[in-house]
């Protein structure tokens, strides 16, 4: 009984207070970007996935917000591309495999050179660490510093440890991305 | 589109288009809409729409502007509305040529070709396969093969046809579909088996063997959709032509009996296609062309249009091939002349002026004169094709047919319709020497007149070669000179041109033409200029030697290869002078006669060029081969081993001043072996000198590799007529047939026996067209030109054609005149011709023919070398 009037309480909330924020996702490819887009949708986790060629687009509903993605491909022939997906978003995530320590360079090269662009002035930015439940990986004061993330200073920057597989953080991940919507709509 | 109806709707005031008065960049500013969210459907559709319209009104978008408007568009994805995914396709299709990164749809597309939208898949198929190279292939390889045995028809149909166009960046993974296609071919659906078929044959078409399997499995009848039944139809004429059977055995080949049968198929449209591809067969005869020609004529009568259409159209195109059996259909024909329906009516006039009597024509004439004024510009094109070959028949009845002509030179037409005109012109003055008169003074008329400013160079350049030898030449140079007075620069260059050659041709007009060149000189054109003060120069010089080598017959050099040449002279030392001599002449290119019709795809024809400037290409990348000067002539391709053996050779003699080139383009047939330091050894008559073999290093499985032999001709020109004895030799590998690599490095010597190789006489010359034969011959009647003279029995035919067929074939000489048409039912004929002999000499012939008991020849050679002059009396006898 409490459980229904708390979902026609949120269904009341949702027509009030509707939110709507846009968000892009990237990174390098095998990150595990549209994985963490399945996860958050809809709580699935699956080992064997194909690369992304191009790009998907997501809307995901999590309480009163709605939340739009577009999750890019990695590789390198769309990097190029993300910046154009990037204008005008609420927020970039940028998604980071911790446990492949020789992509790790690239990685932040790839994540500065995008910051730079002009376009993208004083869009925060969340990067995740993803795959922490595998040995060896980095946790977040290793990948601030591996990242080079205290050298970003004109924006809203925030880091987080992940794992899409055991589903750790995700909650403070949603949770980080929907105070954002609220902050942009003020 | 919604929107675009209903903006009509409210216009009042008659129709008028709504996306008129767009501008290309304010439009490319409202795509910034895409971006805004929630996304509008309803603008974005009519933003999508413009651009479309823009784009279609042949409006150039450069590669940024695309660019953005393509990722402008790739954000409405996000709408779940059908009719914009469905403009964001069109979208999609019409900017991927000219945006950058457009892969990057490539996910959003497969997830639409197999989501459960059916509207979406079959467009999202065809959007996919347009952004998709060769790379990308791979990743959607398997939803490809998916949508190809789909159940839905419109899915399985677009990823056919999509994957029939991708074949041709990516030939090699659609192969791989085969079995997809297959399956599809089994299919209900009509359209379905139809581009099935299309594609399987797409696929197999390289491979003969599997063509004919295909044919030979499908035409036992298990196809249902009369589409492809006509496709198999065609396929099937393919293979026949290609197989060339004799027309003895073609009536029991399984192909043809295929063929036949489908003329009693239930579907009209199979009819149609089987009896149009029976007609259009090289390989036939009376009995098996009747049953054709019955369905063609029974199509005359029926009621629907376009079956009448289809039959006159095309016992009109055959109408020259088979008179005969065209005749018979004489009576439906002239009933179709009266049809509502113009086009059919043209046709069928046309048809029956192309097989009628002599006596008709005058009445077909005046009908179609009453309403070729109302048909389009294509049929009068028709119908000029068809007055045209009447000339040729009927040589009589040129006053009314050059009357005909020039009344409709006088009406409204476009460039097409009135080069038409003017080429039957033209061809009819070339062969009948009575209407010349009349036919230049209906082009002097016509030039009065006239907006194509390239028939009228044309028709100056045919005044300057025609007019002088006309029984007043006088008259014409009013005609000219007004073009000097009223015309653009091109066409006044065009008219100085002329007048020169009036006044080198006839020194009674000389002096007035002095004065009208010099009064060009003051024009306001460089060129025009130009060319007055080069003619003024010459004629004013008084020497007829050169008036007839700089104005009367300028050498024609390959135009292509001139570029060519003097490219490289600017490029190279540029203290030497330019020498005119080393450019090819250019050689007398005859439009190719090609059976269109029965092509089953129709590839680009590739621009026309002669032999000599393709090899000359090719020639060019062998070391040393400047020395050997420019190139004299390119033979024909050759056989030297009989089709379908182990290794196939086949040889180009490319003759230089002294040399011979000759080209062997090899083919390794056999999987199992590489082929090393393949070389042909020639054992070569006395006097003939081996100078160079140029082996190919490796020849691999299935590729045509070339090696070359150099070979100096004798000094004594009587000797170059011979007979090469040629092996091929070559080290053996054997290797793997799958990777192509030698199983080992041991290899061993092995040689091949080729057939023997001629060098003749026509090899050694290379055609020239003389215009004016007769003035050449007379001027050749001099110290330095000498003369030889002979006369043969020919026994081994027994008409004139033949013989002369015969002697243009052996000698390889040029035609002039048109010398080369015998008249029916005369006894006596004289061939003029012309050529140039290797290293440039001059060769003249006439030759004179009587019929009795079997040919006799008098063979009358003017050269400026004796041996040239009597080589090619001994070709002869």
């Amino acid at each position: 009984m409490l459980a229904l009037i708390n979902r026609i309480l949120d269904w009341f909330k949702s027509i009030f207070w509707k939110e709507e924020m846009e968000l892009t996702l990237v990174g390098l490819q095998f990150s595990g970007k549209t994985t963490f887009v399945n996860v958050i949708a809809s709580g699935q986790f699956a080992e064997d996935m194909i690369p992304t060629v191009g790009f998907n687009m997501r809307k995901i509903t999590k309480g009163n917000v709605t939340i739009k993605v577009w999750d890019i491909g990695g590789q390198p022939r769309f990097r190029s591309m993300w910046e154009r997906y990037c204008r005008g978003v609420n927020a970039i995530v940028y998604m980071v495999d911790a446990a492949d320590l020789d992509k790790l360079e690239a990685s932040r090269n790839e994540l500065h050179s995008l910051l730079d662009k002009p376009q993208l002035n004083g869009i925060p930015v969340l990067v995740l660490g993803n795959k922490r439940d595998l040995p060896g990986a980095l946790d977040e004061t290793g990948l601030i510093e591996r990242m080079n993330l205290s050298s970003i200073q004109d924006r809203e920057i925030c880091c987080y440890s992940i794992s899409c597989k055991e589903k750790d953080n995700i909650d403070i991940t949603l949770q980080w991305l929907i105070q954002h919507s609220k902050s942009q709509s003020r | 589109m919604g929107s675009f109806r209903r903006e009509k709707d409210e216009e009042e005031d008659g129709p008028t288009n709504a996306y008129q008065n767009l501008e290309k960049t304010s439009v490319l500013q409202e795509t910034r809409t895409f971006n805004e969210t929630p996304v509008n459907a309803r603008k974005c559709i009519h933003i999508l729409t413009k651009i479309l319209y823009l784009i279609n009104q042949g409006e150039q978008l450069v590669a940024r502007e695309a660019t953005d408007c393509f990722f402008a568009m790739t954000k409405l994805f996000q709408s779940k509305d059908v009719v914009l995914r469905r403009m964001v396709y069109l979208g999609i299709k019409e900017l991927s040529s000219i945006a950058e990164d457009v892969i990057i749809v490539t996910s959003s597309l497969t997830k639409d070709m197999t989501g459960k939208e059916d509207l979406y898949r079959a467009a999202a198929i065809r959007a996919l396969c347009s952004i998709t190279d060769h790379t990308m292939l791979q990743a959607v390889e398997r939803y490809m093969k998916q949508c190809i045995v789909d159940k839905n028809a419109a899915v399985s149909c677009a990823a056919l046809v999509s994957s029939l166009r991708l074949a041709n960046t990516a030939g090699d993974v659609v192969k791989r579909w085969a079995n997809e296609a297959q399956e599809a071919l089994n299919s209900d659906n009509i359209m379905v088996q139809y581009h099935a078929l299309g594609l399987l044959y797409h696929i197999r078409k390289s491979d003969r063997l599997a063509v004919s399997k295909l044919v030979n499995k499908l035409t036992r009848g298990s196809l249902k959709s009369p589409y492809a039944v006509c496709m198999l139809i065609r396929i099937a004429c393919k293979l026949i032509e290609e197989e060339d059977i004799p027309a003895e055995e073609l009536a029991d080949s399984p192909l043809y009996t295929f063929i036949e049968s489908c003329l009693r198929h239930k579907s009209e449209m199979v009819i149609y296609e089987a009896a149009h591809a029976i007609v259009n067969m090289k390989n036939t005869n009376p009995r098996m062309l009747s049953p054709a020609f019955s369905i063609l004529q029974l199509f005359c009568s029926s009621v629907k249009a376009t079956l009448r259409f289809a039959a006159v159209r095309t016992l009109n195109k055959v109408a020259m091939t088979h008179p005969a059996a065209v005749t018979t259909c004489n009576l439906d024909l002239e009933g179709l002349i009266t049809d509502t329906n113009r086009s059919v009516a043209t046709l069928a006039i046309t048809t029956l002026l192309k097989t009628g009597a002599e006596s008709s024509v005058e009445r077909l004439m005046k009908q179609i004169s009453t309403f070729v004024a109302e048909i389009s510009d294509e049929f009068k094109v028709v119908v000029v094709h068809a007055i045209c070959a009447l000339c040729a028949k009927y040589p009589r009845k040129h006053t009314v047919l050059m009357n005909f002509l020039s009344g409709m030179l006088r009406e409204e037409g476009g460039l097409e319709y009135k080069t038409s005109i003017v080429d039957t012109i033209i061809t009819i003055i070339e062969e009948n020497v009575d209407a010349k008169e009349s036919g230049l003074s209906h082009l002097c008329e016509f030039i009065e007149d006239c907006e194509h400013v390239s028939l009228a160079v044309r028709i100056l350049h045919l005044l300057g070669k025609e007019g002088p030898f006309a029984a007043t030449p006088s008259k014409y140079i009013r005609f000219i000179y007004n073009r000097v007075i009223l015309e653009s620069p091109i066409v006044r260059a065009a008219a100085v041109t002329a007048l020169a050659q009036f006044g080198a041709s006839c020194p009674a007009l000389l002096a007035n033409i002095l004065v009208l060149l010099g009064r060009c000189q003051m024009d306001l054109d460089d060129e025009v200029r130009d060319r007055a003060t080069y003619y003024l120069t010459i004629l004013n010089s008084a020497k007829p030697e050169l008036y007839k080598n700089y104005i009367i017959e300028r050498e024609n050099c390959s135009l292509a290869l001139l570029e060519k040449a003097l490219a490289d002279h600017l490029n190279g030392d540029l203290q030497n002078h330019f020498d005119i001599s080393i450019v090819p002449k250019a050689a007398i290119v005859k439009p190719e006669i090609t059976n269109d019709v029965m092509m089953v795809t129709s590839a680009p024809r590739a621009p026309k060029i002669t032999r000599e400037e393709e090899s000359a290409a090719r020639l060019a990348q062998l070391p040393g081969i400047q020395v050997l000067g420019p190139i004299h002539r390119s033979t024909a391709p050759i056989q030297l081993t009989e089709s379908e053996t182990e290794y196939t050779v086949q040889c180009i003699k490319h003759i230089f001043a002294e040399f011979v080139v000759l080209q062997f383009d090899c083919l390794n047939t056999l999987a199992e072996q590489f082929l090393e330091n393949v070389r042909v050894e020639l054992t070569v008559p006395e006097g003939f000198i081996i100078r160079k073999i140029v082996p190919c290093p490796k020849l691999a499985y299935n590729e045509l590799q070339t090696t070359f032999v150099i070979v100096e001709f004798p000094r004594d020109v009587s000797s170059s007529i011979a007979t090469f004895g040629a092996t091929l030799r070559f080290v053996v590998k054997d290797c793997d047939p799958v990777t192509g690599e030698p199983d080992s490095d041991e290899g061993y010597d092995d040689e091949y026996m080729l057939e023997d190789l001629d060098i003749t006489v026509a090899d050694q010359i290379q055609k020239t067209k003389k215009n004016n034969f007769q003035v050449a011959w007379d001027a050749a009647d001099s110290e330095e030109w000498l003369q030889a003279e002979d006369t043969f029995v020919l026994s081994a035919v027994n008409n004139l054609q033949d013989a002369v067929n015969t002697i243009i074939k052996l000698l390889g000489l040029g035609p002039a005149n048109l010398s080369e048409k015998v008249q029916e039912g005369t006894h006596l004929h004289t061939v003029l011709c012309s050529g140039t002999f290797r290293g440039g000499i001059e060769v003249l012939v006439r030759a004179k023919l009587a019929l009795s008991e079997g040919v006799t020849l008098n063979l009358t050679v003017r050269s400026t070398d004796q041996d040239v002059a009597e080589l090619i009396t001994a070709a002869i006898g």
